[in-house]
């Protein structure tokens, strides 16, 4: 079974720094593979995998689905708006239904915080967490880290940022857990109506002023903003979002120091991140993208209990 | 029949024989006699080795979804729940469906009540459909005896239909209850607002949505001389502005739910579905506040909170699943655990009987010789742990069963009835 110290990956916050590092040299072999001209192996093809997504998803659906198929595992997708299972099928009876034709192991990405452990507790099957509602994303979590650590070496000590809607992310959170457990110090920026009122004592920084944290950091991880996703406006408009927070190639080259700059995607040129930024030396947008399919390869075969 | 309760500990301060032991004498629905001994003559004998008797509970926050809801808990389940919790007198929040607005649906409730152990005294919507916006025909259903109305769960936001329900009741004296929640500042929050909530990436709540509805409805009694009951405080800030607004006279009373003193949100941590209530579990040091305040008389009564949910409406996402618990069962062990240490039974009593019945302005039935028998017999210090089968109401959702509590309810007599 599961080579890492959980049974499902349902977060970051409940695996272990070691889990991470095994995740990580898993991946490095993978992100290999990927560079092959057969780019496929073998090592789950007994295994089947539901990719369920209840919520929105191109990049990352289709990064599952490319790692899964990469090991050769049977995938099959299952896509369908929140509100309908809300009023209909209940979670468990949906996945109980898929898991009757006998999957292994789901993969999952729900709009509400929690779904996956609810689900743990009712199914055998394992469980990926594709994202959580506003909780957690760990295999984003993973790559983004694994992509610092390819640009700066070990992360301890390293200072990264992450900048955005910190309040609605679960990039935010699981971002804030990994890099916490390779030791390095994160600090959030944003707007103060998008920071979480506790999230200081997650021992994380917080500060409203983009340039102050641009001169601080190593790494500015630059979050979506999305105001159309908001029942509440918690900004004026995109615009001054922009004007206060949007990252300009001018701020970067006011620095005296080269930082990396990361977004999880998909972007909104001209809001949070100006084109010049996201398509200059600094960006590693699109080695993160290359790196998700190889941190999936790798949870998915560690999970499945594969290799040594 | 007649009962005999052998040296039962009459905890009543309004009888003669308060904080003695004695044995009491029941038939045909009337306390006939009160002696030190009463020789047993093929009466139905009532023994135990601890046996106390108050007042029948009254309960001032309780939700029996008939009409609409029956599948959550319909008149006969929710009133033996009560019965089997100790209560024989349940206020009834208005929340159902339709809601109870109007004259004619109060008589229907009390219809369906009518013949049994336990009481009701409907709450009367405040507005039209609990909809906040204009006043329900307070007069005609206060001429069926109602003297309490709420919109039950739903707070009332707009400022001006409180103020006008204040001063609408003033003319009978009558007592308006409101759930305090600035719904803009809790924005559907799905818990407490803090750490966990941050750590579980749930939409919380602040604590300071309750407090600043506590805070205007304040205002709004002195400035119109009116009573306000707060239901379901649950904050250190709420007891503390209620605490200065007793000490200024304003006409302010308060309640809180049972479980508020005994589970905070720590609980949350694995998105358990049966610690989803409304108001929120708070944090320890709001528990704290709450047990000085029930200490210092600033809160006035506990209720049972009874929101019973069906098993579908829990077993979903979190954010999916309905508020509330089934409580009535276990109401009085769940306060007497959590104030096993800073109340006396006495004064816990107080907050089941005597203090919810003078709100309601009930008729008191004082446990003296030819007085109704309306009481409560139980074992106080008895632990107790609850498993599925012993609640009578027919929503099993509760985060309480297993969990090691104090005080069994042995029984209760009411309408010359008893269970």
């Amino acid at each position: 079974m599961s080579l890492l110290s959980q049974k499902h990956l349902l977060g970051i916050e409940h695996i272990t720094k070691e889990d991470i590092k095994l995740i990580f040299e898993t991946a490095t072999e993978f992100k290999e593979v990927l560079q092959r001209k057969i780019k496929k192996v073998p090592s789950l093809r007994d295994i089947t995998i539901a990719n369920l997504f209840f919520e929105n998803s191109t990049r990352t659906r289709i990064s599952f689905e490319l790692a899964e198929k990469r090991l050769s595992a049977d995938v099959i997708n299952f896509s369908a708006a929140s509100s309908s299972t809300k009023k209909g099928e209940t979670l468990i009876d949906t996945v109980n239904n898929i898991l009757a034709m006998k999957v292994d192991m789901i993969v999952m990405r729900h709009p509400n915080p929690g779904a996956h452990l609810l689900l743990s507790k009712h199914i055998d099957a394992q469980i990926v967490n594709a994202g959580d509602g506003t909780h957690e994303h760990p295999t984003q979590a993973l790559l983004d880290a694994f992509s610092m650590q390819e640009q700066l070496g070990d992360l301890k000590g390293k200072k990264i940022a992450i900048f955005g809607d910190i309040k609605h992310s679960r990039v935010a959170l699981s971002n804030i857990y990994c890099l916490q457990k390779l030791g390095a110090k994160v600090k959030v920026c944003g707007p103060p109506t998008l920071i979480p009122k506790y999230i200081e004592s997650l021992g994380v920084e917080v500060s409203y002023n983009a340039q102050e944290t641009l001169e601080w950091c190593d790494v500015a991880n630059i979050l979506r903003i999305q105001l159309e996703r908001q029942d509440i406006k918690y900004i004026p408009s995109l615009r001054e979002y922009n004007i206060a927070f949007g990252i300009t190639k001018k701020m970067l080259d006011s620095l005296d120091k080269k930082i990396v700059v990361m977004h999880p995607g998909p972007m909104n040129r001209g809001v949070e991140i100006e084109s010049d930024v996201a398509d200059s030396e600094h960006s590693i947008i699109l080695q993160q993208v290359e790196n998700g399919v190889a941190i999936r390869m790798a949870v998915l075969y560690l999970l499945a209990g594969k290799g040594s | 029949m007649a009962y005999l309760l052998k040296k039962a500990t009459i905890i009543d301060a309004q009888s003669l024989h308060h904080l003695q032991q004695k044995d009491i004498l029941i038939d045909k629905g009337i306390i006939q006699k009160i002696a030190q001994t009463i020789p047993n003559e093929k009466h139905k004998i009532i023994e135990n080795d601890n046996l106390y008797v108050s007042q029948g509970f009254v309960d001032l926050n309780c939700h029996i979804y008939q009409p609409g809801f029956e599948y959550r808990e319909d008149m006969n389940t929710g009133l033996a729940a009560a019965a089997n919790g100790g209560f024989t007198t349940v206020a009834l929040m208005p929340n159902t469906l339709p809601v109870i607005d109007n004259k004619g649906q109060v008589a229907y409730l009390k219809s369906l009540a009518k013949n049994n152990i336990v009481d009701i005294v409907p709450i009367g919507a405040l507005s039209k459909n609990c909809e906040g916006k204009d006043l329900a025909e307070i007069y005609d259903m206060q001429s069926e005896g109602l003297r309490l109305f709420s919109d039950g769960y739903k707070s009332v936001e707009n400022a001006g239909v409180l103020e006008r329900a204040l001063l609408y009741v003033k003319k009978f004296d009558g007592v308006i209850m409101n759930h305090s929640d600035v719904r803009n500042i809790s924005n559907d929050g799905q818990m407490n607002e803090g750490v966990l909530s941050t750590k579980l990436g749930l939409p919380a709540s602040p604590k300071l949505a309750e407090d600043l509805m506590v805070a205007r409805d304040i205002y709004l009694a002195e400035h119109s001389d009116s009573r306000i009951h707060f239901t379901n405080i649950s904050t250190e800030n709420a007891v503390k502005q209620i605490r200065e607004a007793k000490k200024k006279g304003i006409k302010v009373t308060a309640a809180v739910n049972a479980y508020s003193l005994l589970l905070d949100d720590s609980l949350l941590l694995e998105y358990d579905t049966n610690f989803k209530l409304n108001p929120h579990l708070r944090t320890k040091k709001d528990i704290k506040a709450l047990l000085n305040g029930l200490k210092d008389a600033t809160i006035d009564c506990i209720n049972s909170g009874h929101n019973p949910k069906h098993n579908d409406e829990k077993k979903v996402e979190f954010e999916n699943a309905e508020f509330g618990i089934s409580a009535l069962d276990t109401a009085f062990a769940v306060a007497r655990k959590a104030t096993e240490k800073t109340l006396s039974l006495e004064e816990l009593l107080e907050k089941f009987t005597s203090n919810p019945a003078n709100l309601l302005k009930l008729q008191a039935n004082k446990i003296e010789e030819g007085q109704a028998a309306n009481l409560c017999f139980f074992n106080p210090d008895e632990e107790i742990v609850f498993e599925a089968k012993d609640l009578e109401s027919k929503s099993k959702n509760t985060p309480f069963l297993g969990m090691k509590l104090k005080g069994n309810i042995l029984g209760v007599f009411n309408n010359n009835k008893t269970k």
